[in-house]
This record gives C-alpha cells, structure tokens and sequence, in this order.
C-alpha cells in the first residue's frame, strides 16, 4: 500500500488528467468528422432510389466494422510514404484512433440524422432537438472506446493507469489503482449521462406535448 | 614433397636388403641426399602453409603476378580488379551509432575501422559506398560494391545471396531492453507483457512463441523515445542498436538490459559471382585479425561489446584453427542463423494465385498466412479462438444479461442494488480497463494459459455488455410493474428490452478483437505476429477487417432474427 500511497502523492493525477484530456480530444475529433460524413449518410438514406441503397449499405458496413480492427488497419495499411495532395500524410496516433472511432461515429450521427429529419418534417422541433443529447452520448461512448489508443501506445488516461499499475507489485495495489481509474473515468461519464437524461426527458417531455398538440 | 618420406631412413649398419643397393654407390647416395633436401624443404613449405599469414601472403603474391597483364581481361577475380584498381569499394552504412557514422566527410566506428584495416592488408586504398538494409546484398549482385561491412547478420536465407566471410566479425543478439526495477529477467517474464519491436525482426517470432504482446514499429530509432515518454515499457532490438544508448548516462541509470536471446553472427560479404579469390584472402584476413586481437582492439576504441571478439579470439589462437583450413573447420566457424520457416504444402498455389492476382489487376497481393507454416498455424488458430471469443461473448452477455436483469428488476433492495452498483462501475470501465482487471484477476487466481486469457476475455465483454442489457431488462420490468402487468413479468420484460439485448449481444461482437489487448490469441493477436516477421501488411489487415466485419454481419442477422422472436412473443403475449 505504500507504493499505492507514494503513487498518488506523485504526480499521478496531473498525469492522469493530461492523459484523460486526450481521451477528449479523440471522441471530439472522431464526433466533428462523424457530424459531416453522417449528416451527408442521413441526407443520402433520406433522398430515395439506389442512393438510399447504397448508403444502408454504407451505414450498414459502418456499423458492422469494430473499432479496434479499423485502428490497426488504419495504423497498418497506410504506407509510412503515403502523401496526400503533395505532402507527406502520416497519421499521429491520435488521429489514428479518432478515425477509427469515425465509421461507429459516423453511422450513429446518419442513424440519430435521420430521426431528426423526420421529426422536422413533422413539425416536431423539440423531437428534432432530441439529436443533440443523442449525439452528446455518443460522445461520451467514444470517450470511452478510444482508450483502445493504449494498444498503439496514446498516451490517455488508460494508458496512465496501466503504466502506473506496472509499477506495482502488489496486485491488492493494482486492483486499488484499477478501481480509482474506474470512479476517474465514472465521474465525468456518468454525470454526462445524467445531464444527457435530464435533457432529453425535458425534450421528451416537450415533444409529446408538442405531437399531441399537433 | 611427402610422397619422398619413405626414402629418408635412419643413419645405421646396412640390412641386408639394403646392401643389394651398395653396389648403386655414389648414385644412391646422391639420391638419398636429394630425398633429404626435398623432405626439409617440403617440411618447410608445408608448415608455411598451414599458417593462414603465410596462405594470404601466398594468395596476394599471386595474384599480383596477374597485374597489370590481366586488368583488362573480362571475368577476372574481384581480387584482380581490387589489385589493378588500387582501391576497394566497401558498402557501409552512414548511420548506425558505434558501428558506421557519417559526420559530413568524416566516417567513424567499428566497420569503418576495420573496412581501413582491410584496405591496409590488401594494400589498397578504401572506397566508401553508402548501403543500407535493402541495397547491401543488391549492389554486390550489380557489381557496384566489392565488399559490404553493413550490420549484416549471417542467415541461412542470405546465404544463397551472397558469399559471407568467415570468422564473422561480430556477432548480436536481440535484447529486450527496460527500465531498471521491473521484474523482467528472461522469457519466462514475458508472457502477458507487451514488446515493443520493429517490423520484420527475425527474433519477433520467439517473443511471439514464449507469449509476448507485439507493439509493432516501423524503425528501430524511435524505440528509446517511446522507452523514455512509456509508450513501451520494454523493447526488443539488437545489442549494437542499444549499445549507444547505454553510454549515455541518463539512459544507463535508467534502462537495463533485462536479458539476451536469438544471437546471430554478422559477416562482411562478397557477391557470389567471380568472387572466390576475394572470398578467400577476406577470410584469411578476418582469420588473423581475430588471432591477433585486432578486431578487440577496434571494438575497444569504438565501445562496443567484446565477449564474441574475445571468444573468438581465444578459438583462433588454437593450433587447431590457426591453420590456412581453419575458415572450412567447422569447429573453428560459427554456422549461419537457421531462419528459414517451412513452407506449407500449398505455398506454390499461393504464389501462383498473387501473381495471376498481379497481372490482371496490379494489385499486389501478398498472403503471409498462407506460405508458412508457423504462419498458417497462427492463422487457423487465430480464426478459431476468434470465433470462440465471439461465441463465448455472446453467450456470457446473454447470461450476465439475464442475471443482472433479473437482479435489478426484483424488489428486494438486496438483489437490486448490488446488480445496480455492478452495472454503473461496468459503464464507468473503459473496455481496456475492464479487460486488464479481469485478466490481473484471472492471472492472480489462475495458472497463465490461452483457456485463462480467453476466459478473462470473455468474462470481461459479458459483463461489460451483459450489464448494459441487464439494465434495459431491468427498467423493462419496473415499467411493466407501473402499468400494472401481473405474471411472466420477466418474459415479457426480455421482449421489451429486445433492441437492447440485441444492441448489446452485436456490440460484444464487435469488442471481441479488443480481447488482443490482454493476449488472447484471436485473429487480431495472430496476424499482427504473423506481419511482424512477413510482409504483406496491407493484405493481412485488409483481410482482417473483412473478416471482423463479416462476422459481426452475421451476428447482426442472427441478432435481428433474435429480436423478431422476441418481439413475436411480445405481440403474441
């Protein structure tokens, strides 16, 4: 308990946060290019014929391909000379993960779009509204996943707490740090969630009563 | 010489067959006379060249008798054309700290000195060519180097590529390389642990073979970094790759070479082709520096380790090996490095099918897994463990689904709290922190296994999305308790709470490969090991994303038939 002890009056948590704020930075980077390609899906579903074939088929695909796979592939299959208009593109390890995250981030926004379009053209603006606390969770679901960057060597908050947890010899000491990474990650997490379900059932709320008076 | 031995007979009486040869008087004594020089002079010959100095000399000396007539002569020996040339063009390398520097004109390290030294020996001035890993043996083929002194490590495969010199003039060994007090002491430690290694090393699949996780990187110069800000905790590379980093203090007092395995000889080498004279006076040379203790004292000046140089050393002072025959004793040469992996039976089909591939799209396939056979292995057994992974995730997401479900939908505060408590520190876990406690858990309680691992693994994605679910069937209960539903409370709130199940039961799929990340041996884990000692990256992961992708589709199908049975029932009841 003592190397647990000395662990946190280092400095563990200054780390932590730092680490922690990448995990942020991630989810917001797959969510900023997951809005434009979804909103674009969303339009796609909605426009009828075989564009709304081919783009179920995408969503669909997109849905399908796990996060963690599409990382390494990304990491693996990009050639270390590739360029891109001219410049060399190589993809940090931040980037790396935050486009792994955009296929899950992608397909929720099309599918969150798409309800969203209906509920306007139904005239129901507080339903419409409900895509904010939608996209808002996911968001927290990807500040979650993209502590999957701890397998390429990101330096979040997961991969804080494992560097710590090597440190330690002592498995009681392991499992302590474990399960202050958990109420670490709990915190933010669930009062996200909290103000995401306050949100949405005064939306709700709003919504039922703006259908009925419809 | 020695066929006129048996002449020589001791000085004494006549026997008397002998004396039928008194008669010959003068003739015979002339004869004995001429039989004793050619024995000391044939003695004397001999033992000149069984030195390899006297050998070399002897080589040189002939070889010069050949300059300048033979200069112009087509397929004439390198050592020739090195001789009417004056000078030798050596392959070095223009950045591998300790061994090969390039400081603007200025060259330094251990190959550098001892390319000079050879010079020195053949009386030739010294060309200096820039190589590197992938042109080394190439530019031999092409006649643009004579000889290259380049990092190279003497394999069976190389071997059919170019002629290595022998004795070797170095030898390394992959270190695995962490900081000071971190319990690693030999492959024993490894298992669960991840390496971090550049792509391609020979040595990744040991680490592999013993249970080590692979953190692939394409140059070997950014392990130290990634030692220093931990992204590796340890790294795995050759001992003269780390050894500039052990002399800088810092890294020193930090970082320990934990232990040492797959050792390999590095030999300077010549093309195969028109090479043979060369071959044999570079021998030869290689043979005296060891002896004399030259190639020591080089490794000296540089700071590079001395334990192979001073072994050998020590094995070609013997007379045994101390002979001009000593580079074809195989007691006194090291054999190169076995690397060559068994090609599957099918390995030619699979070749044929990359090229027919190749002409008529351009596409340049390549199918690792298939050639070998410790990669077909990893293969199929990374594609089964995949396919249990998912079966057992999904199974256990269900059970915990159920449990958790049941726990949180009944009206004892004792039942119900607890599954609520479980299920919000599941949704505050990160996947990767969820998988890592279960496997420390499971590595505590059990022996260290694949069953352990996957165990672990399966645990971890059912929980993690069983209590997700659970909570949708728990919730399903309470609102059908608030609409005032009475019996198969707990049927009905499963068909309520079908979208969620089946949400859970396709996202436990999808996480299935994140189970690499704690060592199970899935098909994420297999062809990242597989690509770590093969090419064909771009293929392997390719296939492995249509693999995952694939299955998680049929799961999505088997999951939506799920649903409609569920929601079948929901309308039926």
């Amino acid at each position: 308990m003592n190397e647990l002890r000395e662990l946190l009056s280092s400095d563990f948590l200054p780390r932590f946060l730092a680490g922690m704020a990448v995990n942020f930075e991630i989810a917001a980077i797959a969510l900023v290019i997951g809005l434009v390609l979804g909103l674009l899906l969303a339009a796609g579903r909605l426009s009828g014929g075989l564009v709304t074939a081919v783009t179920v088929s995408i969503i669909s695909l997109m849905r399908a391909a796990p996060t963690f796979v599409v990382m390494f592939f990304l990491l693996n299959a990009i050639p270390r000379d590739a360029t891109l208009f001219g410049s060399p593109f190589v993809l940090s390890g931040v980037m790396t993960v935050a486009l792994s995250l955009v296929p899950y981030s992608a397909a929720y926004v099309a599918d969150a779009g798409v309800d969203s379009i209906r509920h306007l053209r139904a005239g129901a603006t507080h339903g419409a509204f409900l895509f904010l606390p939608n996209v808002t969770r996911a968001f927290f679901v990807m500040v979650m996943s993209s502590s999957a960057g701890a397998a390429i060597g990101v330096t979040e908050g997961i991969t804080v707490i494992l560097r710590q947890a090597e440190q330690l010899p002592s498995f009681d000491d392991r499992l302590v740090l474990f399960a202050l990474g958990i109420v670490l990650f709990g915190i933010p997490l669930q009062a996200g969630f909290m103000l995401m379900s306050l949100f949405q059932r005064r939306f709700g709320r709003s919504t039922v009563e703006e259908e009925a008076s419809a | 010489m020695i066929a006129v031995i048996p002449t020589a007979k001791p000085e004494g009486p006549l026997r008397p067959q002998e004396r039928s040869l008194a008669p010959l008087g003068m003739t015979a004594l002339l004869f004995r006379a001429v039989a004793v020089i050619a024995l000391v002079v044939g003695l004397a010959s001999f033992a000149r060249a069984e030195t390899p100095d006297a050998a070399l000399a002897e080589l040189l000396k002939q070889a010069r008798t050949k300059v300048p007539a033979e200069c112009t002569q087509p397929h004439i020996d390198r050592l020739i054309k090195i001789l009417c040339a004056k000078k030798i063009r050596i392959g070095i390398r223009d950045y591998y700290p300790l061994f090969a520097e390039r400081k603007g004109d200025k060259r330094e390290g251990y190959e550098v000195d001892v390319a000079l030294a050879i010079g020195r020996m053949l009386g030739v001035d010294v060309d200096f060519v820039r190589v590197n890993a992938a042109n080394r043996i190439p530019l031999l083929a092409e006649d643009r180097i004579d000889l290259t002194i380049a990092t190279m490590g003497h394999n069976t495969q190389r071997d059919g590529q170019a002629r290595f010199i022998r004795p070797h003039y170095y030898r390394s060994e992959t270190t695995v390389v962490g900081p000071r007090d971190l319990p690693v002491a030999s492959m024993l430690d490894l298992p669960g642990r991840t390496v971090c290694v550049t792509v391609g090393n020979g040595s990744n699949a040991e680490l592999v073979s013993q249970g080590a996780r692979l953190m692939l990187f394409d140059e070997a110069g950014v392990l130290p970094d990634r030692l220093k800000d931990q992204t590796c905790t340890l790294a795995a590379q050759d001992d003269s790759f780390f050894a500039k980093y052990f002399t800088d203090e810092d890294f020193n007092a930090r970082y320990f070479q934990k232990f040492g395995f797959a050792q390999v000889p590095w030999g300077m080498a010549v093309a195969r082709q028109g090479s043979t004279e060369l071959a044999r006076a570079l021998d030869l040379i290689s043979q005296v520096f060891h002896r004399d203790g030259l190639f020591v004292d080089i490794g000296r000046l540089h700071n590079i380790r001395l334990g192979f140089l001073r072994q050998q050393q020590e094995v070609w002072r013997t007379p045994e090996c101390n002979t001009d025959a000593g580079t074809a004793n195989p007691k006194c040469i090291l054999p190169p490095l076995n690397t060559a992996l068994q090609p599957t039976s099918f390995a030619p089909d699979v070749n044929s099918f990359e090229q027919w591939v190749e002409d008529r799209t351009g596409i340049d396939l390549t199918l690792p897994m298939l050639k070998t056979m410790p990669a077909w292995s990893l293969f199929k057994d990374g594609v089964f463990y995949s396919l249990v992974l998912i079966a057992g995730a999904l199974a256990a997401t269900l059970a915990f689904a159920l449990v958790l479900g049941w726990a949180m939908g009944s009206r004892t505060f004792l039942l119900r709290w607890p599954a609520r408590l479980l299920t919000m520190a599941l949704q505050s876990s990160p996947i990767v922190l969820t998988l890592v406690i279960a496997a420390t858990i499971a590595h505590g309680l059990f022996a260290l296994s694949t069953e352990t691992v996957l165990g672990a693994a399966i645990a971890a994605l059912g929980l993690t999305n069983g209590a997700n679910a659970g909570q949708a069937i728990g919730e399903a209960m309470w609102s059908l308790r608030a609409e005032g539903a009475q019996g198969g409370l707990f049927g009905r709130a499963l068909s309520r709470a079908s979208t969620q199940i089946v949400a859970f039961l396709v996202n436990a799929a999808k996480g299935t490969p994140i189970a690499s990340f704690i060592g199970a041996p899935e098909l994420l884990s297999s062809l990242t090991d597989i690509t770590s000692f093969s090419s064909g990256r771009i293929t392997t992961y390719s296939i492995l994303l249509i693999f995952y992708t694939s299955v998680v589709m049929v799961v999505v199908w088997l999951c939506g038939r799920l649903k409609h049975t569920l929601e079948h029932r929901q309308a039926a009841a």
